[in-house]
């Protein structure tokens, strides 16, 4: 596996100068911090903490937390515990699904540095070099208490803007991909298109793409068109009169 | 009534209904955490969610109708509450009517079946198919309520439904002359606002939330919107045919949230039925205990 | 010349040009223009309409010593409006890309251009009767013209086109029977002479007209229990047939109800008529069997996988709103079940055009095999949306105008059942016509389907002006009112008083400017919080919840086959197929009947042979 070697930019936002906007953008960011929808992916023992943090005894929808179902509905992503090779392919097209702001925390000391499964082939040891970790909820297993201890930090954090893991992935999607496909192969792709998500939201970085994108585009299945077609008419011969 | 009137109470009643929604969707969520002994959502955690959902950086959108169904879905409600008397404010109540206001109901539910058609998930498929089940079981008895309603008062114009039951006080109110069909409408109510044990076409951990699966930010912020306004409707609706209406604002919301605590409550207290569980006991109880109390009222 | 002898004559000539030259490669482009032309001359005898004035046929013709004589009043131009509008619509439909296409693939569009101008012509022939042998002839061209359109694509169409030419002799000899009745009664056939005769007849006898007149005409309206030939035959028939079908065809059934029911017999008559065992009187009985045609049909359109048979049955189910209203007999209801006609018209019109279009493209209407075209069809998309909300009865197309006429008639009048069983109806089509538009436009777009296209103009165009007409007799639906007041006034029912937007009622009206107004004021405030939420993007549909798993494109990720599982599960036992075994129990019995005669001549063959012979013989002798 490749060292770091993209110098880690410091997050250059649009300087808004229109004080109003300011003010908006502070109303966005406190509305984010106090409603966090959470989707939970739990593989391992780490899951049986999470029920007494939501249910009655801890309550986490005091602090505005809700476990949602789909990835397009959620704001965390919350990896409870070791991540197989198998299970990662799914956890990073979950990842990619969801809408950003997106946050990603690791809980377990599995997810950290693999854990009590330090030593098996078949597991992801550190999620932060194929994800984007905001906050590890370090433990074997935590306590719900360190659990919302964790979420109180990550709320600070996404209060102050300090929790931007999901532009990291965006800005150097390059590095992360070619961690992946180190791991999957050089045909690992999801249907989610990154970079075009990235050029979209002006959310692109000088290492958004790299020579691992490249091979993406090279193994890549072309998808269909998707587009809207307005134009009426056209030739007559069209596919699907043969079997007809 | 001036023209200047006229468009300010039809600016007005939407927003009043948005504003009553959101203490609704508060109170659905804090009746839901005191039957569970939790402590429950701060007071403002329906407007958060809605800013933080509308204020998404990347918005997933599946093509033109995954958007048109969402304006619809909201717009629909806007225009229903406009037909919707509440106190001091009759909007174009009597341009159109009872009848005419069930139907503009189901146009946000129109635009959201397109919208979620289009994102091409089967799970929000299913979901739709089993809502427009749903409302094929609890629109019987509904429709046999609206019909018992409007013969009892000789009208359907809610203005003039809402001023009969209060000339008449407490006695006059539709429950109390029509009370087999209240139970009904209660029923119907239940099935309407999609709670348990009715809650077939949102089923989370079967069909991943149905209709909602592929909505995110904004896409599912319209659709909490919808639930503030779809709430209140189904109160004020409620109200307005059984319990009189609103005398002054102080009561009509009294009256507004009480009507549904009711199905809120119920809610929480029941699991899931599966879909012809739920047809058969629509049709069954609801729809003989309604044809009776019709059968009182138009005898 | 009168206007109507101008009218005739110049569908006549588009019959006969069509015969001639239809086998010009531009017959289609003319015959549309004819069509147009027969349009004008309708809208020349409008003024006269408004008057109330009869607008006659100048050539009589005297058959057995009966006058014959045809002339246009409010009704007859009423329905003769729809006739050619759809006419038109359908010939502009077919005279492009459609047809042309039709032809190459060894379809005979010449029958096809023939055979619609033939309807078109049979049925103002049969609107403009003047009394009841023109009524009868009228009939009879139009059930031998439908059946040459129902013939064109062979196949399957000709055994649906021969159960329809089955159903229909039955009906005209049961018709016939009610003629000759009549005639023994009256000594003629003119209106005016029945008009007399009626209340000198005795109860029974009325009972027995309104059942011989009832059953022949139910038969092209496909009410139960006739209505089993009519979605097969009318969605076998190639594209632009189907919707001419679909949109008017069958509504000569209500024509000739309206005319002989109402007009001649009198609505006030058959609520004297009880039936017999039962607290029922025939009025109730006719909203009985509509509501009956309402539910039954739409419940069986919600089964069926091919779209072209979903509108056929719900093309019966809706004329079951039709009669409702109109039986209802007062102003509200009648008013909606004519207007209903119109709607109804035009809805089902764009919906046919709309799953034509999509046949064109992608040669199949199963609607197990499409999805997702509305990326690559979205106009042909907006048709059929426009088409649904008007069928579904919903605001703001013009199908809630009318069928809201035909609830608050009900509701004014006090019949909850009726009134359950029409909304339970609408239901149904809401259900129904989802699936439609689901299963064909929304969901997964296939592989095989990337490369679809819009159908061409000469298609789009006619559902592009569809789709106004139904928004805008939405919008206004006193534009069609204003009509149907003057047909009411014509047969002798109240006349509503409408207004552009609806009617005022003082309890309760209905004012669909303001209701329209408001719903786009709402839905504009619906684009404004959702345009005003960030930028959107639009993802790949595989880029799609799965629960983790990764989807391709041979992946078929799409809910189309049966579509309410939990509501058939439910009620499938309740679909017995009562009516199929009834019909084939009545076959049955007509065959063994006749096989029985056969056997008992052929036993009797010998003997016969041998008295003939004996009496041949014997008399021979004796003389």
């Amino acid at each position: 596996m490749k060292e770091i070697d993209i110098p880690i930019e410091a997050s250059v936002d649009r300087n808004r100068t229109n004080p109003l906007a300011r003010v908006f953008d502070e109303l966005v960011r406190f509305c984010r911090s106090r409603s966090m929808f959470m989707l939970h992916y739990c593989t391992g023992c780490g899951a049986i903490e999470l029920p007494p943090a939501m249910t009655s005894r801890f309550d986490m929808e005091r602090l505005g937390i809700q476990p949602m179902v789909t990835p397009r509905q959620a704001d965390i992503l919350l990896i409870t515990g070791y991540v197989s090779i198998k299970t990662l392919k799914r956890v990073i097209l979950t990842y990619e699904q969801m809408g950003s702001p997106k946050y990603v925390i690791g809980i377990c000391s599995c997810t950290v540095n693999g854990g009590m499964y330090w030593q098996s082939y078949a597991t992801a040891k550190q999620l932060d070099q194929y994800l984007p970790v905001d906050l590890y909820i370090a433990g074997c297993m935590p306590r719900p208490e360190a659990v919302l201890e964790g979420m109180r930090k990550l709320m600070d954090r996404i209060r102050s803007g300090e929790a931007d893991g999901w532009k990291d992935y965006y800005r150097r999607y390059d590095w992360y991909l070619g961690n992946q496909q180190h791991l999957f192969g050089d045909d690992w792709q999801t249907p989610a298109d990154v970079i075009g998500e990235a050029s979209h939201y002006d959310l692109a970085g000088p290492g958004t793409e790299g020579e691992h994108t490249r091979l993406l585009q090279q193994c890549q299945k072309p998808l269909e068109p998707q587009q809207t077609f307005f134009q009426i008419g056209g030739s007559l011969e069209v596919k699907g009169e043969s079997h007809e | 009534m001036s023209i200047q009137t006229l468009l300010m109470e039809l600016v007005l009643m939407p927003l009043v209904a948005f504003v009553v929604g959101l203490f609704m969707v508060l109170m659905l969520r804090r009746i839901g955490a005191k039957l569970q002994r939790r402590v429950g959502p701060p007071v403002m955690q329906p407007l958060y969610d809605i800013v933080k959902l509308y204020g998404k950086k990347t918005q997933i959108s599946h093509g033109w109708m995954h958007d048109i169904g969402i304006v619809m879905a909201v717009g629909g409600y806007v225009a229903a509450e406009t037909l919707l008397p509440v106190p001091g404010m009759d909007g174009i109540a009597d341009k159109g009517g009872l009848v005419t206001l069930v139907y503009v109901m189901m146009i946000p539910s129109l635009g959201l079946a397109l919208g979620v058609g289009q994102c091409a998930n089967p799970n929000g498929s299913i979901g739709i198919a089993r809502a427009l089940t749903a409302m094929l079981a609890y629109d019987v008895p509904f429709v046999i309520v609206v019909f018992g309603v409007a013969w009892y008062f000789g009208t359907t114009n809610l203005v003039d439904i809402i001023a009969i039951q209060q000339a008449g006080g407490v006695a006059g109110w539709g429950a109390t002359a029509m009370p087999l069909l209240a139970i009904a409408g209660l029923f119907a109510l239940q099935g309407m606002l999609g709670k348990q044990p009715f809650e077939i076409y949102i089923a989370p951990a079967e069909i991943a939330t149905g209709p909602m699966v592929e909505m995110s930010g904004k896409y599912l912020g319209g659709l909490f919107v919808m639930q503030c306004f779809q709430l209140y409707t189904a109160g004020v609706l409620y109200v307005s045919l059984f319990l009189g209406g609103g005398e002054n604002w102080l009561f009509f919301l009294l009256k507004v949230f009480a009507v549904v605590a009711i199905p809120m409550t119920v809610a929480f207290l029941f699991p899931r039925y599966k879909t012809e569980q739920m047809i058969r006991l629509m049709w069954k109880w609801p729809v003989m205990i309604g044809l009776l109390g019709l059968a009182f009222v138009m005898h | 010349m009168t206007p109507l002898d101008e009218l005739l004559l110049f569908s006549g000539l588009t019959l006969v040009f069509l015969l001639l030259l239809g086998r010009f490669s531009y017959a289609g482009k003319v015959a549309t223009v004819f069509y147009g032309g027969q349009l004008l001359f309708l809208a020349k005898m409008a003024d006269r309409i408004v008057d109330g004035s009869i607008v006659t046929f100048s050539l009589q013709v005297e058959l057995f010593g009966q006058q014959m004589s045809w002339r246009f009043d409010a009704l007859s131009w009423f329905f003769a409006v729809i006739t050619l509008g759809a006419g038109l619509l359908s010939s502009w439909y077919a005279s492009g890309e459609w047809g042309e296409r039709f032809r190459r693939r060894g379809g005979n569009l010449w029958l096809l251009n023939v055979a619609l101008a033939a309807n078109v012509f049979s049925m103002l022939i049969l609107l403009g009767s003047g009394d009841l042998l023109a009524l009868f002839i009228g009939w009879e061209l139009v059930s031998w013209a439908s059946f040459l359109l129902m013939t064109v694509a062979g196949g399957r169409a000709i055994q649906a086109a021969m159960r329809y030419i089955t159903y229909a002799m039955s009906g005209a000899m049961a018709i016939l029977a009610g003629i000759v009745l009549l005639w023994s009664h009256a000594g003629g056939l003119q209106y005016g002479q029945i008009i007399e005769v009626i209340p000198q007849l005795s109860q029974a006898q009325v009972w027995l007209l309104v059942a011989l007149f009832g059953s022949g005409f139910a038969v092209k309206m496909g009410l139960l229990p006739f209505h089993l030939w009519q979605a097969a035959a009318y969605a076998e028939t190639p594209g632009p047939g189907a919707a001419f079908f679909g949109a008017i065809s069958a509504r000569m059934g209500l024509y000739a109800i309206i005319l002989v029911l109402v007009q001649l017999i009198g609505l006030a008559r058959l609520s004297e008529l009880m039936i017999p065992f039962t607290f029922l009187d025939m009025r109730d009985l006719w909203a009985w069997i509509a509501v009956l045609t309402i539910i039954l049909p739409t419940y069986i359109a919600l089964r069926q996988s091919d779209a072209r048979y979903l509108l056929a049955w719900h093309g019966i189910g809706q004329g079951g709103y039709m009669l409702l209203g109109l039986v209802m007999g007062d102003a509200l209801g009648s008013a909606g079940g004519l207007l209903h006609v119109f709607n109804y018209a035009t809805n089902q019109a764009v919906l046919f055009f709309a799953v034509f279009a999509v046949m064109f493209r992608t040669g199949t209407a199963d609607l197990n095999k499409l999805g997702g075209l509305i990326t690559r069809m979205p106009i042909s998309f907006f048709a059929m949306l426009v088409g649904i909300i008007g069928l579904a009865g919903l605001p703001p197309m013009n199908g809630f105008v009318s069928k809201w006429f035909v609830y608050r008639s009900l509701m004014i009048e006090g019949e909850p059942l009726l009134f359950l069983g029409a909304i339970i109806g609408t239901l149904g089509t809401i259900l129904s016509v989802y699936k439609l538009i689901h299963n064909t436009f929304l969901g997964q777009l296939r592989v095989e389907h990337v490369e679809v296209r819009e159908a061409p103009w000469s298609m789009v165009a006619p559902m592009i002006i569809l789709m106004l007409l139904i928004f805008a007799t939405g919008v206004a639906p006193g534009l069609v009112l204003d009509w149907v007041a003057l047909v009411q006034s014509a047969v002798g029912l109240p006349v509503v008083e409408n207004t552009l937007g609806g009617v005022e009622l003082a309890s309760g009206s209905l004012d669909m400017l303001w209701v329209v107004g408001v719903l786009f004021a709402g839905f504009g405030i619906g684009a404004l919080l959702f345009y005003s939420g960030g930028r959107t993007r639009q993802v790949h549909q595989l880029d799609n919840y799965a629960g983790g798993h990764f989807l391709t494109a041979e992946i078929r990720y799409h809910y189309s086959d049966n579509f309410y599982a939990g509501l058939m599960h439910l009620i499938r036992p309740w679909y017995r197929g009562s009516f199929v075994w009834l019909e084939s129990t009545l076959g049955s019995l007509l065959g063994i009947a006749a096989s029985l005669i056969q056997r008992l001549y052929g036993a009797l063959h010998p003997s016969i042979y041998l008295l003939v012979t004996v009496v041949v013989t014997l008399t021979w002798v004796l003389l």
